[in-house]
C-alpha cells in the first residue's frame, strides 16, 4: 500500500530542474512562461527546483555545446533515481541551425538516454505541458519498476 | 518599505484566476501559427529547393531509381526535431506542397515519431522525347530572329521569349535543378529538358517576364 | 497499573494528539493551504491542498544520495533531530486549557527548543560539505539572530503583563498564561499587547524561513542553500519540519495572544486551534509572501532589529507601566 501511495504521489509532484546547454534563451523563456499565472504548472504539482538533487525531471534546452557538455552530464548524474530527461526545442535533439558547428557536441541522445522530446522552436507552453505530462507518466512507470 | 501589491493581492484572493486550464480545456494555436509540417507529395515536383533553403538541415530528399523504367521514387523527409519552423521551405515551394499547420503537439518518446515523410513516383521521360530534346533547344535558339511570342508548352516547362529577354542569367542562377544555361555574350538561352522539373522558379525570378510556363 | 495507564497516556500524547500525528497532518495541511492562498493572491489556480503530502511521499520514494565529502551520520541524523525538537515544542504548547506536559516547561524552554530545528538544518548543511550550504548556513544564522531579539522582547512583554496581573513580577509559565487568558480574556484585547502581536506576526515568517525572509534557502541564487545536497527521504523530513514549524509558531501565537477561546473539549479545541492557525498563516505567511520580493540578508537583519524590535519594545514599555 505504501509503495502504491509513493507511486501515485510520484505522478502528482514532479519537480523540474532546468539546464541551459547553450540555448538561445527562447526555450528558457517558454519554460518559465509555463510557471506563470497564465499556464501555472504548479496546479499540476510542477515546481522549479533549485538543485539537481531535488529534481525528478531534467529539462535540457540548447544544442549542448562542448563547454557545457561535461557540466550537463554531471548535473544529470546528480539527479536521484527515478529520473526523467526531457529535451526541449529542436536544439538538444539535433543541433538545429547550430548543427555541424565546431563548438557543438550534441545531440544529447549521444550521451544519455532521452525520455521525451518536445519539438518546436521554441515549443508553445501547451506543448511543454504535454511533454512534461508524458514525462510524469514515464516517471511513474520507472518508480513502479524500482524495488 | 514599499508595498505596491497589497490591494492587488487582496483583490485577487476573491476573484477568478487568469489561468488557461490547458489539459482540461483544449487550446487552439493562433492564426498563422507554424506548427507540424504537412507534406503533399501529390503536388511536389521534386525540385529540391526546400532542401537547399533549409537552415536547420531538417529536409532530406532521397531518389530511388525503380527498375524497368518505372521512373524515380522521390522521398522527402522533414525532421521536426531539427526544424526551426521558419517556413522558408514553404515560401520557396512553387507548387505549395509544404504546409505549416496549427498543430503544436509535437511530443515524442522516440526520434522517429518526429519525422514527417512522403514520397511520389516521378514518371520516366518518354523514349522518343530524349533525342528530340537537343533539337528543340536548337529550335528555340533558332527562333530568335523570328520575333514572335512563343506559345506555352503542354508539359509545363518554360519557354523563353527572345524578344524580351536581356540574358541577365538570373533564371539560370535561380533554377534549383540546374537545367538552364544562359550565355550573355552569345545571347543563348538553353534548357536541359532532362533536368527541368517545371517548377516555375525561373519564371518567377525573371525581371522581364519573358519566360512563359 | 496506573503507571501503565499513565505511560500509555503519555505515549498517546507524544504519538497522536499534540504530538507527531497531529503535527504531521495539521502542518502539511497548513503548508498546502498556504501554497493555495499564495497562488490565489498571485492570480493562479495553485496546487491541490494535499500537495505537500504528495511531495513528502514522493520524496520518500526517491533515491538518497550522500555526497562523498559529507559526514554521513550527521548528514542523515540532522533532519530527524530537527523534527523531534519540533514535536517536543508542540507537546509543550498548551491547546487552550489542555496541555500535555504543562507544569514542566515554560516560554524559556520553547525559546531554546525553537533554536534546535534551525541548528539541525545548519548542522546538516555544514555536514554536506557544499559551498552553497556554506553560504546558506551563514545566512540562516543571521536570520536566527535577527528574529531572536524581537521574539525574546515579545515573550518578555507577555510575561510582564501576565506576571503583574498575577503579582509574581514576570510569569514565564505557558499554563499560567493560558489560565490567565481563560479568566481575563485574550491578551490581544489589551492595548499594550497589540504591537507585540504585530511583531510576533512578522517574526513567524522569519522563523520559518518563508518567502521574503528566505535568503538562506534562495533557490534561484544559491541552489536552495542549506538543502542543496539533500535528496530523497531526508529532504522530505526537512520539508515536513518546515511545515510543522509553521504550525508550531502559529499555535505559539495562539497560546500567547488568543488564549481563552477554548471550549474545554479537547477534540474541539484542537480543531479551533487549527482553524486559528490557518487564519494566522494566511495573514502572516501567505499574504506577506504574495506581496513582497525576497529581501537581502542585511535587509532582513535591519528590518528585524529596527521595525520589529521597535514594536516589541513599545509593547514591553507599555506593559511595564501596566497599560
Amino acid at each position: 500500500m505504501f509503495k502504491k501511495l509513493i507511486q501515485e504521489s510520484m505522478g502528482k509532484s514532479p519537480w523540474l530542474f532546468h539546464i541551459n546547454a547553450g540555448s538561445c534563451n527562447g526555450c528558457d523563456i517558454e519554460l518559465v512562461s509555463v510557471l506563470t499565472p497564465r499556464y501555472d504548472a504548479e496546479r499540476l504539482g510542477f515546481k522549479l527546483a533549485g538543485s539537481p538533487r531535488h529534481a525528478d525531471i531534467v529539462v535540457v534546452t540548447g544544442p549542448v555545446t562542448k563547454q557545457s557538455l561535461p557540466r550537463v552530464l554531471r548535473a544529470i548524474s546528480q539527479v536521484p533515481e527515478p529520473r526523467c530527461i526531457v529535451t526541449m526545442g529542436s536544439c538538444p535533439q539535433s543541433g538545429n541551425v547550430f548543427r555541424g558547428s565546431y563548438s557543438v557536441a550534441g545531440p544529447l541522445s549521444k550521451y544519455v538516454h532521452v525520455d521525451v522530446d518536445v519539438a518546436g522552436c521554441a515549443p508553445k507552453p501547451e506543448a511543454v505541458i504535454d511533454g512534461l505530462a508524458l514525462a510524469t507518466q514515464i516517471l511513474k512507470e520507472k518508480r513502479g519498476q524500482m524495488k | 518599505m514599499d508595498l505596491p501589491f497589497v490591494k492587488e493581492a487582496l483583490h485577487q484572493l476573491f476573484s477568478k484566476s487568469s489561468c488557461a486550464m490547458y489539459p482540461v480545456v483544449p487550446s487552439e494555436a493562433a492564426p498563422n501559427y507554424r506548427g507540424r509540417i504537412v507534406y503533399h507529395p501529390d503536388r511536389c515536383l521534386g525540385c529540391g529547393m526546400c532542401e537547399r533553403v533549409c537552415s536547420g538541415n531538417a529536409i532530406t530528399r532521397t531518389v530511388e531509381h525503380l527498375p524497368d523504367d518505372q521512373g524515380d521514387k522521390i522521398t522527402l523527409t522533414f525532421n521536426l526535431g531539427s526544424c526551426t519552423f521558419c517556413a522558408t521551405c514553404a515560401d520557396f515551394c512553387s507548387s505549395h506542397s509544404i504546409e505549416f499547420t496549427g498543430d503544436y503537439h509535437m511530443v515524442a518518446t522516440k526520434e522517429e515519431d518526429l519525422l514527417v515523410s512522403g514520397s511520389f513516383i516521378k514518371a520516366p521521360r518518354k523514349k522518343p522525347a530524349a533525342p528530340a530534346a537537343p533539337a528543340k533547344a536548337e529550335a528555340c535558339a533558332a527562333a530568335e530572329p523570328a520575333a514572335e511570342a512563343p506559345k506555352p508548352r503542354e508539359d509545363g516547362k518554360p519557354v523563353n521569349d527572345p524578344a524580351k529577354c536581356v540574358y541577365c542569367t538570373l533564371c539560370a542562377r535561380k533554377c534549383p535543378a540546374g537545367a538552364l544555361t544562359v550565355d550573355r555574350a552569345a545571347k543563348t538561352w538553353t534548357l536541359d529538358e532532362d533536368k527541368c522539373v517545371a517548377c516555375g522558379t525561373c519564371a518567377e525570378a525573371c525581371p522581364k517576364n519573358c519566360i512563359i510556363m | 497499573m496506573t503507571i501503565v495507564i499513565t505511560a500509555l497516556q503519555y505515549l498517546g500524547y507524544v504519538l497522536i494528539f499534540p504530538g507527531f500525528l497531529f503535527c504531521f497532518l495539521a502542518g502539511m495541511l497548513l503548508c498546502g493551504i498556504d501554497r493555495k492562498l499564495v497562488a490565489k493572491m498571485q492570480k493562479r489556480v495553485g496546487p491541490p491542498i494535499l500537495q505537500p503530502f504528495y511531495d513528502f511521499f514522493k520524496l520518500c520514494g526517491k533515491e538518497t544520495i550522500i555526497p562523498a565529502s559529507a559526514s554521513k551520520t550527521t548528514f542523515l541524523m540532522a533532519p530527524l533531530v530537527g523534527l523531534a525538537a519540533l514535536v517536543v515544542i508542540q507537546l509543550f504548547i498548551p491547546v487552550f486549557s489542555f496541555s500535555a506536559f504543562s507544569g514542566m516547561a515554560d516560554v524559556i524552554v520553547i525559546l531554546y527548543l525553537l533554536l534546535i530545528p534551525a541548528m539541525s538544518i545548519i548542522l546538516g548543511g555544514a555536514a554536506s560539505g557544499s559551498p552553497y550550504a556554506g553560504v546558506g548556513l551563514s545566512r540562516e544564522m543571521v536570520t536566527i539572530i535577527s528574529c531572536e531579539l524581537p521574539l525574546v522582547l515579545v515573550l518578555l512583554a507577555v510575561a510582564k503583563t501576565v506576571g503583574s496581573a498575577m503579582g509574581t513580577g514576570l510569569c514565564f509559565s505557558l499554563s499560567d498564561i493560558a489560565a490567565y487568558q481563560a479568566m481575563n480574556g485574550s491578551l490581544i484585547t489589551k492595548l499594550s499587547m497589540i504591537p507585540a502581536a504585530v511583531a510576533m506576526l512578522l517574526i513567524i515568517p522569519g522563523e520559518t524561513g518563508n518567502h521574503p525572509f528566505d535568503a538562506a534557502e534562495a533557490e534561484t541564487e544559491i541552489c536552495e542553500g542549506l538543502l542543496a545536497e539533500y535528496s530523497g527521504a531526508p529532504l522530505g523530513v526537512f520539508k515536513l519540519s518546515h511545515a510543522i514549524k509553521m504550525l508550531t509558531l502559529t499555535s505559539l501565537f495562539v497560546a500567547l495572544f488568543l488564549g481563552g477561546l477554548g471550549t474545554g473539549i479537547v477534540a474541539l479545541d484542537g480543531i479551533i486551534l487549527f482553524l486559528l492557525c490557518v487564519v494566522l498563516t494566511a495573514v502572516s505567511i501567505s499574504f506577506v509572501h504574495a506581496i513582497t520580493a525576497r529581501l537581502k540578508i542585511e535587509q532582513i537583519f535591519k528590518f528585524y532589529w529596527t521595525l520589529v524590535t521597535g514594536l516589541a519594545l513599545i509593547s514591553l514599555v507599555l506593559a511595564w507601566y501596566g497599560l
